[in-house]
């Protein structure tokens, strides 16, 4: 019976997280149908060659982002958000240029390692080299995005406690419609309008399909589209933050 | 309003989410949520001048940090009012930050993996300091408080007490007019804490800065405040200096006696034997009985007194009956 009892527990707990039991009910379908279609799909489309440029930017941009929601999520846990608003400095922008800090960093410290790895197990570069130029302000653009969902991740604490949970489904979204390992040409249509429609196309697969070929066209669309996001998101997030102030000052944090 | 810091009536209360216990209730609260109240601060007021040092204590969950949140401008009050240096704190949080100052024990504004150093050159530019005058105060802070040595090694690699300094400094570069401290010395060795509360008295007699310090160390109260407000379930309990503290609350006294004899017995109503060694005899006295004099006078002619030591009860014991007292009322 003891057990029955850690088994009803662990029930009450997981049904407390309500976002995560239809997040994953969700990716599951969602992850079952494009593995059906994948393999089909994969042979004749693009080269070895190209796959791997493709991945090496897409992780490239991906990679650079620090967990940065963690620290958000312990100031949210701890209550050490309330202190550091005693400060003349706003909290949410602080948090973006320390992001921006650390994505900076890191981005500049992969680059060189993925040119040479990506090189070496391609046994080349690109067909046109050119297009990874293209890469570098598009993954710069993507990376202050990537900021503002991290912010976004890292507040959810504010009503989850937790936001590993929330980490897990931006995670799942940003590879399912950013196709973090898979170009999204390769899905079904109606999935490609889907992914479209979200911010994490531009900011993944946008990036990686400089890999492609040097199309500045292309790429100014992309980079708009970063933009667009940024602001839709800059406000979302905004809103979030305000809203995270409100319920530290309604419930106390 | 004409104090540092004037808190007229001031109420907190906070949506408390209701968690009931069972798997069919936890279903239940999947499409809503019930919350309570709970009144964190009730009705508060008291004023504290510029210049004055002011220990702010009370049990755990009496409100202290709430209305220290309140203050800073962090949380908005339920109800009432307060001025820090004219500023109401929650409409004004930007402009009051430049001239606050704030240490929080448990917590860190030094980036941790960075040498101080680093963070005091961030924190000027945060509070737009001229880069003369920040050199200035910083050097002045350093030599004060004995961190020069520590200034290039990373923050991980410092002890509790060489952080907590450095915490210290940080919080006072900009020159803050008002202190406010949570449990500045919590974790600290018996060393550091008397170094740490030293350089708070210090700095505070030298600015005529104005301190709020909440501890559960009565220690630092002792050292720091030359006043009191003890606080309880949100209200005021008590606002009195420390010297009267210990006046009007202080019931029983502890007299040491040494003397040539190996035993001597004070037999007078309210006196009892606390420690007893040869030549040594220690008494616990109930002034209310029996005055103090009185037990002298006793132990004078029961005995050839070397020398006597009359003591206060810990200031804990003193301030736990003052929690106590509150507990026993409706």
């Amino acid at each position: 019976m003891r057990y029955v009892a850690v088994a009803s527990v662990a029930a009450r707990q997981t049904l407390s997280a309500r976002g995560a039991i239809v997040a994953r009910a969700a990716f599951y379908v969602v992850v079952l149908l494009i593995f059906s279609r994948l393999w089909g799909a994969m042979s004749g489309f693009i080269s070895a060659a190209e796959f791997l440029w493709y991945l090496a930017l897409t992780e490239w941009t991906t990679l650079a982002m620090p967990h940065f929601y963690v620290g958000i999520e312990e100031d949210v846990r701890r209550g050490d958000i309330a202190y550091r608003l005693a400060r003349p400095v706003s909290y949410f922008w602080a948090k973006f240029a320390e992001g921006m800090g650390e994505v900076l960093v890191r981005l500049v410290v992969l680059a060189p390692v993925g040119l040479v790895a990506a090189w070496g197990f391609a046994g080349g570069l690109p067909a046109d080299p050119r297009g990874l130029l293209l890469a570098v302000p598009l993954a710069l653009l993507a990376a202050a995005v990537l900021v503002l969902i991290q912010i976004a991740i890292g507040l959810s604490a504010f009503w989850f406690q937790d936001a590993s949970p929330s980490h897990w489904i931006v995670q799942k979204l940003l590879f399912v419609f950013g196709g973090l390992f898979i170009p999204l040409d390769i899905y079904p249509e109606w999935m490609q309008t889907i992914a479209h429609c979200t911010p994490f196309a531009p900011l993944v697969y946008g990036v990686g399909r400089s890999a492609f070929g040097f199309d500045p066209a292309a790429a100014a669309q992309t980079a708009l589209l970063i933009v667009a996001w940024g602001v839709v998101l800059l406000g979302l997030v905004g809103w979030l933050y305000r809203r995270s102030l409100e319920v530290l000052n309604v419930n106390g944090g | 309003m004409s104090g540092s810091i004037e808190v007229e009536n001031l109420s907190k209360v906070f949506k408390v989410r209701v968690r009931a216990a069972g798997l069919g209730a936890a279903m239940r609260q999947l499409f809503s949520a019930p919350t309570r109240d709970a009144v964190a601060v009730d009705g508060l007021s008291f004023t504290i001048e510029k210049g004055e040092r002011v220990a702010f204590v009370g049990p755990n969950g009496a409100g202290k940090s709430t209305t220290l949140k309140m203050l800073t401008g962090i949380l908005h009050p339920t109800g009432g009012d307060a001025r820090v240096l004219g500023h109401v704190p929650w409409r004004d949080r930007t402009r009051l930050a430049y001239r606050i100052g704030t240490v929080f024990g448990q917590r860190t504004q030094l980036w941790y993996h960075l040498p101080a150093a680093d963070t005091f050159a961030l924190l000027a530019r945060i509070y737009d300091q001229d880069r003369a005058v920040h050199q200035r105060r910083l050097s002045a802070l350093v030599d004060a408080f004995g961190v020069g040595p520590l200034l290039d090694k990373p923050v991980r690699q410092l002890s509790l007490g060489e952080r907590m300094r450095c915490e210290l400094v940080a919080s006072l570069l900009h020159g803050p007019e008002v202190l406010f401290l949570d449990e500045p010395t919590i974790g600290l060795d018996v060393t550091a804490k008397a170094v740490i509360r030293d350089l708070i008295r210090d700095t505070s007699l030298q600015d005529g800065s104005t301190v709020l310090l909440t501890s559960h160390d009565t220690g630092d109260m002792e050292r720091v405040c030359d006043r009191v407000l003890v606080i309880h379930r949100g209200r005021l309990l008590l606002d009195e200096p420390i010297a009267a503290l210990r006046k009007n609350y202080i019931r029983r006294k502890v007299v040491t006696l040494l003397t040539a004899e190996e035993h001597v017995t004070v037999d007078l109503p309210g006196v009892t034997l606390v420690e007893k060694a040869p030549h040594r005899t220690v008494l616990e006295v109930d002034v209310d009985l029996t005055p103090i004099e009185q037990v002298v006078q006793a132990a004078l002619q029961a005995s050839r007194l070397r020398d006597l030591t009359v003591e206060d009860p810990p200031m804990e014991e003193i301030v736990q009956a003052i929690y106590a007292s509150a507990e026993a009322q409706p």
